[in-house]
């Protein structure tokens, strides 16, 4: 077994330990950081697929977006000493929205985003409409997203959407809810234009929207 | 009213016109479905939320600190929208087991701490909750949120002496107004949540009597919880409780036995009352764990201090949060006629659950809360129906929404189509 597989597989048995240290011996080896940030994204990908299967639960999410972060974290300073970074095939940007303060939904998703290659504008909890335009103008996202636990939480999203459309945006990005209670009568209600409770099957589509300008 | 009175109607106006008939009636189909029995008719639950306050023109504002708005709202929504097996929290109460957890060892109110309402909160000002008027806008839904009080190292004083970790180093942390412990301010502050369940106390006495006047059966209740949620829920947050589980699966299996005796003490804290004492617990972590980690961490704790609540004569309702599909089978390990389980969104209601459970569990929910608000009075009066013709025949079934959370958008046609279908076919 290579050590790109190895240190794959590590990930998806969700041993942090073994995976933290075969990422940390090729950075020592002098492998390029770049290639690491690779395995991390079909580590990401396949994640996603054992979740879909019913294989992997939230509980393994968590723990396999905590080992990717820190794996992330081991390889970010070298990139930086090496003058390198990782072009990102999308932006990203991402928020639960007003009234609602959940972010465990939201955090998978963020970390899954970034380990698949995403530059991700996390803008936290309790966003309000105005926030979500105003880093939409700042960032040019191609994805926006919009998280959500309680039910309140549709309503927001609807005048997020407004307040997107009302600001001549609404072409411009492409809008996913995610969260516990969203549904296809959701998505329709409030004018998404997908809607997902999978961050991984969030992360396909999301990859599907971008797909035209992967390297 | 019309001539042709619907079946909801007429509840209506026999809650108002022979209330204890109608309570008694409640109170023995419930009876029945527990004892899994077939009832005269199944049992309706699951209705509340936003619709009650908005209904009658109220805020959550309103519902969490004005007594007399929430009391008016839960009558009048009690009035209009007859259910059997209600679960009613005024004022609003949110998840707040820590607290009785912390005075297990006072049993004459260690069940009245138990929810954490919006006046308490604005004396201890803890962080594991966000209230409307607060923190939150005045429309706001009030929002458990949890959070991390407890670093990884300190299982073992967890451990050693749970309630003595709760007082000395958790409460500080979470709670900024009790101040520094054994300061004036923290016994002071004391004192003032002592005034204030007092007062909450006798305002839902009083509730409860005028419920009584509309034909509300009272059912006593205990609270006790999972020993894994106590962990997620007040001390390390769910994602540092799921992280635990992997990195120090010893000390989280060590502190959820620690924690079982002092929650046993909270459920039994007044003795089971003939012919119905309840004891609720609602599980949170359940629906993120693989059957793996749940089996290992979770199940094994929370079937102990269930096995141990049912031996003592208590029967167990408990709130199964989102899809517990992978961890059905589970539940039979328990003896048969434990208690109520009430299901938020399992994949398929009748395969997964129903056809599981029935003759072993009394059975709650099977009515998407989506469907409600989303539906037509047709399309809700078919699904019940339905839902009803493949589950009456049996009994211990209680006919509910999957969380008593309806959004103030739910259209009350739609409220009351329900209600119908469920007198309709429920017989």
């Amino acid at each position: 077994m290579s050590s790109s597989e190895e240190f794959v597989n590590a990930i998806l048995e969700l041993e942090e330990e073994k995976a933290l240290k075969i990422a940390r011996e090729r950075l020592e080896a002098g492998e390029d950081p770049l290639k690491i940030l690779d395995d991390l994204k079909v580590a990401a990908e396949k994640v996603g697929e054992k979740y879909e299967k019913g294989e992997f639960f939230v509980a393994d999410l968590v723990m396999a977006g905590e080992i990717m972060k820190g794996v992330s974290e081991l390889v970010r300073p070298k990139l930086k000493e090496l003058g390198k970074a990782r072009e990102p095939i999308g932006k990203l940007v991402i928020g639960t929205v007003e009234g609602d303060i959940h972010d465990i939904g939201k955090n998978i998703a963020v970390t899954m985003a970034e380990a698949s290659g995403f530059e991700v504008i996390d803008l936290g909890v309790d966003v309000p409409p105005q926030k979500f335009v105003e880093a939409i103008k700042q960032h040019n996202p191609e994805v926006v997203g919009m998280s959500g636990l309680l039910t309140l939480a549709i309503e927001s999203m609807k005048k997020t959407v407004d307040a997107i459309k009302e600001a001549g945006l609404r072409d411009k990005v492409k809008i996913i809810i995610g969260g516990g209670r969203v549904d296809e009568y959701a998505k329709e209600y409030l004018g998404a234009d997908a809607w997902t409770n999978d961050a991984a099957k969030g992360i396909r589509i999301m990859l599907g929207w971008v797909g035209g300008k992967k390297v | 009213m019309g001539v042709n009175k619907e079946p909801i109607d007429v509840l209506i106006e026999r809650q108002q016109k022979e209330p204890e008939t109608v309570a008694k009636e409640k109170l023995d189909i419930i009876l029945k479905a527990v004892e899994l029995k077939v009832p005269s008719r199944v049992p309706i639950s699951g209705l509340g939320g936003d619709i009650m306050a908005y209904y009658n023109g109220k805020t959550w504002y309103d519902i969490c600190y004005g007594f007399e708005k929430a009391r008016e709202a839960v009558l009048s929504f009690a009035k209009n929208f007859p259910q059997d097996f209600p679960f009613i929290l005024a004022p609003y109460g949110l998840e707040g087991f820590i607290f009785a957890l912390a005075f297990s060892e006072f049993p004459d109110f260690s069940n009245t701490i138990r929810f954490l309402t919006g006046p308490v909160h604005d004396i201890i000002r803890d962080k594991w909750t966000r209230w409307p008027g607060r923190e939150l806008r005045e429309h706001q839904h009030p929002q458990f949120l949890g959070g991390e009080f407890m670093k990884p190292e300190e299982y073992k004083q967890l451990i050693d002496d749970p309630v003595k970790f709760v007082h000395d180093v958790v409460f500080p942390r979470a709670c900024p107004g009790l101040g520094k412990p054994k300061s004036p301010q923290w016994n002071g502050t004391l004192i003032r949540i002592g005034l204030t369940l007092q007062r909450i106390t006798q305002f839902q006495m009083a509730l409860f009597q005028e419920l009584g006047k509309l034909g509300y059966p009272a059912i006593p209740m205990t609270s006790a919880y999972s020993p894994a949620d106590v962990i997620g829920d007040f001390l390390r947050h769910p994602t540092g409780a799921m992280l635990d589980m992997r990195r120090h699966p010893d000390d989280f299996k060590a502190a959820c036995e620690a924690l079982i005796e002092h929650i046993l003490k909270v459920a039994t804290a007044f003795p089971p009352a003939p012919p119905l004492t309840i004891s609720f617990i609602p599980l949170h972590l359940n629906e993120m764990l693989s059957p793996k980690l749940y089996n290992e961490f979770y199940w094994p704790y929370l079937k102990k201090v269930i096995l141990e609540l049912v031996n003592k004569g208590y029967k167990m309702f408990i709130f199964f949060e989102g899809d517990h599909t992978p961890h059905v089978d589970t539940i039979l390990e328990l003896p048969k006629g434990w208690g109520v389980a009430w299901f938020e969104r399992p994949r398929d209601f009748i395969k997964d659950v129903w056809e599981k459970l029935k003759g072993h569990t009394c059975v709650m929910g099977g009515v998407p809360t989506n469907l409600l608000i989303g539906g037509t009075p047709e399309k809700i009066e078919e699904y019940v129906k339905n839902l009803l013709n493949q589950t009456k025949s049996e009994g211990g079934f209680i006919l509910s929404t999957g969380i008593a959370e309806l959004p103030k958008e739910t259209p009350k046609q739609n409220v009351r189509a329900y209600v119908n279908a469920a007198l309709k076919y429920g017989e």
